[in-house]
C-alpha cells in the first residue's frame, strides 16, 4: 500500500536524521566536518590537528562515516574521506520546514484572533442598541 | 552511539501579538478555539481536537479531509496560565518521533511577546525531564559548516 510506503520512508529519514544530529552533536566531529567542508582529505590529514590518537579520531570518523555525513573512498592505499552535502540539507530542510509550519499556524491564530475581535465588537453594539 | 540520543536541533519563532496572553492561552488550550486555527490543511473538511488540560494529560488534533486523515498528538508536560506551556507533539511534521514545545507568552500592555520553541528531542531525554541545555544545532551548522558548503 502506498500508506505504508510513505510510512517506511519517513521512518527511515527520521533515523537517518537523528543520526545526523547525534553526529554533530559533538565538538570533535564538528571539528572534522568544518575540516573536510574546506576540501576532501585523507584520514591521517583529518586526524592531524587533534590532541587524540589516531584510534580516537577513527571513532569519530566512524560515527560520522554512519550518520552518511562523511563518505570515504579509496585512491590507491589512500582512504580519502569528503562530506556528503545531501545529509546536511536534510537537516536544514527539517529546520525549515518546522519554521515555515508555525510562522503559518501564528498567522492563522493572529486572523482568528482579529475575527473573535470583530465578533466582539458587534456583540457589544449590538447589545447597546438592544437588538439582536 | 555515546550519547546520541540527548541531542536535537531547535527551532524558535517570535512574535509581537495584538492580543491579552489569557485570551492566546486560550486559542492553545481550548478544543472548539484549536480547531479554528491549528489545522496546517485549509481544506480539511473536519478537524477535531481534544485536550486534556493537566501535566501528563493528552491532547490530539485529527484533521481529515475526502482524501486522507491526519493526527497530531502529544502530552502536557508544563501548563502556567496565562505564561506558559509545554507540551510534546507527534506529527506528520516530526516525521512521527516525539519533539517538544514551548509557548511562552509575555504581556507587553495590550500585546503580547510569543516566543514558540520548538525542540527536536527523544523520548528518553523528555522522560528524564530535560528540557534545556541542548545545543543550537542550527547555530553550529551555520557557523561551522553550511557556509563553507
Amino acid at each position: 500500500m502506498i500508506e505504508t510506503e510513505a510510512r517506511k520512508e519517513a521512518a527511515s529519514r527520521t533515523a537517518r536524521l537523528n543520526a545526523v544530529f547525534a553526529a554533530l552533536a559533538d565538538p570533535t566531529r564538528r571539528a572534522i566536518i568544518e575540516r573536510l567542508s574546506r576540501s576532501e582529505a585523507r584520514v591521517t590529514e583529518v586526524a592531524e590537528p587533534f590532541p587524540m590518537s589516531l584510534n580516537a579520531v577513527s571513532k569519530h570518523i566512524r560515527v560520522l562515516e554512519a550518520s552518511g555525513v562523511v563518505e570515504r573512498h579509496r585512491k590507491g592505499r589512500d582512504h580519502i574521506l569528503s562530506i556528503n552535502t545531501r545529509s546536511l540539507d536534510e537537516v536544514d530542510g527539517w529546520i525549515e520546514r518546522t519554521r515555515g509550519f508555525w510562522e503559518q499556524r501564528l498567522d492563522a491564530m493572529e486572523s482568528l484572533l482579529r475575527e473573535l475581535k470583530k465578533d466582539r465588537k458587534l456583540g457589544a453594539r449590538d447589545r447597546k442598541h438592544g437588538s439582536r | 552511539m555515546d550519547r546520541g540520543d540527548t541531542t536535537g536541533a531547535v527551532v524558535q519563532v517570535r512574535r509581537r501579538v495584538r492580543a491579552g496572553a489569557e485570551q492566546i492561552f486560550d486559542l492553545w488550550t481550548k478544543p472548539d478555539l484549536m480547531v479554528r486555527w491549528m489545522s496546517p490543511f485549509p481544506g480539511a473538511v473536519d478537524c477535531k481536537a481534544s485536550c486534556d488540560l493537566r501535566p501528563g494529560g493528552a491532547f490530539s488534533l485529527v484533521m481529515s479531509s475526502k482524501e486522507a486523515s491526519r493526527e497530531v498528538s502529544g502530552t502536557y508536560v508544563q501548563i502556567d496560565r496565562p505564561h506558559k506551556l509545554v507540551f510534546t507533539w507527534v506529527g506528520p511534521l516530526t516525521n512521527h518521533v516525539n519533539t517538544l514545545v514551548t509557548v511562552e507568552l509575555n504581556p507587553r500592555g495590550d500585546e503580547t511577546d510569543l516566543v514558540l520553541t520548538h525542540e527536536r528531542l527523544p523520548t528518553s531525554a523528555i522522560l528524564e525531564g530535560h528540557t534545556k541545555g541542548w545545543g543550537n544545532i542550527l547555530d553550529h551548522l551555520a557557523d561551522t559548516v553550511s557556509k563553507d558548503l
